[in-house]
């Protein structure tokens, strides 16, 4: 009998006999209280320490990067391949270095700053979803100090649960191998339990809501 | 330090009280903790229908768990995890071992996992030239200081801003300072040159879905995505109660876990892996499933709810015993509540015959549980197991005792020999310095034992009248 086996035959033993309570249903997501999706978006990341506005359209949300490239004097910016990111590339400065996800490693962790969309937000928590099979943003989300992340409003949706349904295809698999939930920046409180933020991963999170697509 | 074992609870605990330093840590830990998990949870409606709803998933899982577990192996590998069945904690160093020994691994980092302190991976992988860098700020905290996590969520929990200051001016070289946020940033400096050159991920699991194989690791600070992603191999050793049936099972305990253990709405990142992935993350993922124990206690109906745990540390923060005395005093890799209940019946049946005493049966535990195990229950039941069934060397109770207890039933058995053993007792206790002999000093050395009254409770009435 192989490990395998014999770790399975000794619960199946033990188990043998007994009636297994029923699985309940799976409870229904709770309603949120009203407000629209954006603004409880925005409200639940300011919360845990991250940044979010609101831009009109694409072109605005290249400015508005462009700017705010400028004021953390960002010189070396790690992006993803998403095509909604090329226009906003085409915006900035010669004088920022963009790399992308195929870059060495060693240059991703010295970038000053990521660039992302993500495929998800939701608003009960004011989370990312990063969905590793759609867009390569697994670096440039972790490594650099900082995330700038564009987030067309279309892409909210209420709840825990309406992200989770939305992570599994048809056929009840998951649609990527790595999905990330990102919460506000990286933080600990393993000292006297005190909040200090930003350990391993970004210190500041900024997110972009785009109104139109 | 030395370790303490869970054996001598009494010695460790009465070590641990005298402690100022810890026991305000702990104070002030314990307090800020259950404030923040209060807040957290009075802001959801339905949070009793959610703790019910994680009970019921839990006792169905548990009940048909050779099901379940079969379906997350099955799914797993088919998203191509290979999987590792490892019957007690040998088996898991050395399947963890072996893997780093075929892929030619030799820096390894670790994100913060009971597990893997539960089968003392470290030490285990030591002995190979390969123990891994923890990379929690907490836990790497405790390696630099040579210690174990006292808190299954803070590891440091013990330890003030001064301790942690000094120990970084003596192992790291840095200029003194006290400042969390200073403190924090050279851990960043240091660990991440650890992870530009890792080729060997360790980390624990959450949960994993049986429906999809997948598995889930919280956390805050981003050092479980880095372990996650950076190395080309990762393995992740996970408990094998910890599967789930069915992904969307996953939004109540994600509700449940985050505001029970730190009181945040959710954890900051929640990785969910299914299999590898060869572009942006490790090539080859394994985990590996821990028995170590839980079948037999899958297999025992009255103590099965143990394994229900989600391991938020709740119970920790809520428990009289622990706020005093911390986590080290239960010489055990599990402290606290669910330390109380789990250790004596995991494999090495750690403190069977002391850590179910540790508690006054207050309750709070199962008050704050978010899968309402009935702790106090459990502990009644392991402490009719350790009475009816002591080790031998503690089969025959002492002769004092039982002598002691010949003479009480004895003078039981009848009013006047009660009336005789009252009186003399009465005398007997106007004796200067009696209160404090023998097992009487256990109690009295920190209790005062009040004076008799003059008129026995028997003759009351009478006098009344
Ligand atoms: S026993 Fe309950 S309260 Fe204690 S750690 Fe486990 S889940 Fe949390």
């Amino acid at each position: 009998m192989n490990d395998r086996e014999s770790m399975l035959a000794a619960l199946r033993n033990g188990l043998c006999g007994t009636t297994a309570p029923p699985l309940p249903p799976v409870l229904p997501s709770p309603e949120l209280p009203g407000k629209d999706c954006a603004e409880r978006f925005a409200t639940m990341l300011r919360q845990v320490g991250g940044a979010c506005e609101q831009v009109r359209d694409l072109a605005a949300a290249a400015r508005r990067v462009a700017e705010l490239l400028a004021a953390a004097e960002v010189r070396s910016l790690a992006v993803s391949d998403a095509p909604e990111l090329a226009g906003v590339l085409e915006a900035l400065p010669p004088t920022i270095r963009v790399y992308g996800p195929e870059s060495d490693r060693t240059t991703l962790l010295a970038a000053d700053c990521g660039l992302s969309t993500a495929q998800v937000g939701i608003a009960e928590t004011g989370s990312l979803v990063l969905v590793a099979a759609d867009e390569r943003h697994r670096l440039c989300s972790l490594l650099p100090p900082r995330h700038l992340v564009l987030l067309p409003c279309s892409r909210l949706c209420a709840s825990l649960g309406a992200a989770l349904a939305a992570l599994s295809s048809p056929d009840g698999r998951p649609r990527s191998p790595t999905v990330t939930f990102v919460t506000g920046p990286s933080r600990t409180a393993d000292i006297e339990l005190e909040l200090v933020i930003g350990v391993h991963g970004p210190r500041h999170l900024h997110v972009l809501l785009i109104e139109l697509p | 330090m030395t370790h303490l074992d869970a054996e001598h609870f009494d010695q460790n605990a009465r070590a641990a009280l005298q402690d100022a330093t810890l026991r305000q840590a702990l104070r002030r830990a314990t307090d800020l903790f259950a404030e923040r998990r209060a807040r957290a949870i009075g802001a959801v409606e339905d949070w009793e229908a959610l703790r019910e709803q994680a009970r019921a998933i839990k006792a169905h899982t548990l009940a048909r768990l050779d099901h379940y577990l079969t379906q997350f192996a099955d799914q797993a590998e088919r998203a191509g995890v290979k999987v590792h069945w490892a019957k007690d904690a040998a088996a898991a160093c050395r399947i963890v071992a072996q893997i780093a020994a075929d892929h030619d691994c030799h820096r390894l980092v670790k994100a913060k996992s009971m597990a893997t302190e539960e089968i003392g991976l470290n030490a285990a992988l030591a002995r190979a030239d390969k123990e891994p860098i923890e990379t929690d700020l907490g836990e790497w905290i405790i390696q630099l200081a040579g210690e174990t996590p006292s808190h299954i969520i803070v590891p440091a929990i013990h330890k003030t801003r001064q301790a942690i200051g000094a120990l970084f001016v003596d192992q790291l070289g840095i200029p003194p300072t006290t400042e969390p946020a200073v403190l924090a940033d050279h851990a960043r400096q240091r660990l991440r040159a650890h992870f530009a050159q890792a080729d060997l991920g360790i980390s624990g699991v959450n949960f994993g879905v049986a429906e999809t194989g997948t598995i889930l690791i919280l956390e805050n600070e981003g050092n479980a995505r880095m372990t996650t992603t950076l190395p080309r191999v990762h393995i992740a050793v996970m408990g094998i109660e910890k599967v789930i049936p069915r992904f969307a099972d996953l939004e109540v305990f994600l509700r449940l876990l985050p505001r029970s253990g730190t009181g945040q709405h959710l954890t900051t990142y929640q990785s969910l892996l299914t299999g590898p992935s060869p572009q942006d993350g490790p090539r080859e993922l394994h985990v590996v499933l821990l028995d170590n124990g839980r079948s037999r206690i899958v297999a025992d109906e009255a103590m099965r709810s143990t394994l229900a745990c989600i391991r938020c540390g709740a119970c920790l923060n809520a428990c009289p015993v622990y706020q005093q005395i911390g986590g080290h005093a239960y010489g055990s890799v599990y402290p606290g509540p669910i330390g109380a209940i789990l250790s004596p019946q995991l494999d090495g049946h750690a403190g069977a015959t002391t850590l179910p005493f540790a508690s006054s049966l207050c309750g709070a535990c199962k008050d704050v549980c978010p899968v309402k195990i009935d702790i106090p229950s459990l502990l009644l039941e392991l402490r009719h197991r350790a009475v009816l069934s002591p080790p031998p060397h503690q089969r025959r109770r002492p002769f004092l005792e039982r002598l002691g207890f010949r003479l009480w039933a004895f003078c039981h058995r009848g009013p006047r020999r009660q009336a005789l053993l009252m009186f003399l007792t009465r005398l007997l206790l106007r004796v200067p310095g009696v209160r404090r002999l023998g097992p009487a000093g256990a109690w009295t050395a920190t209790r005062e034992l009040p004076a008799p009254p003059r008129l026995p409770f028997r003759r009351r009435p009478e006098a009344r009248r």
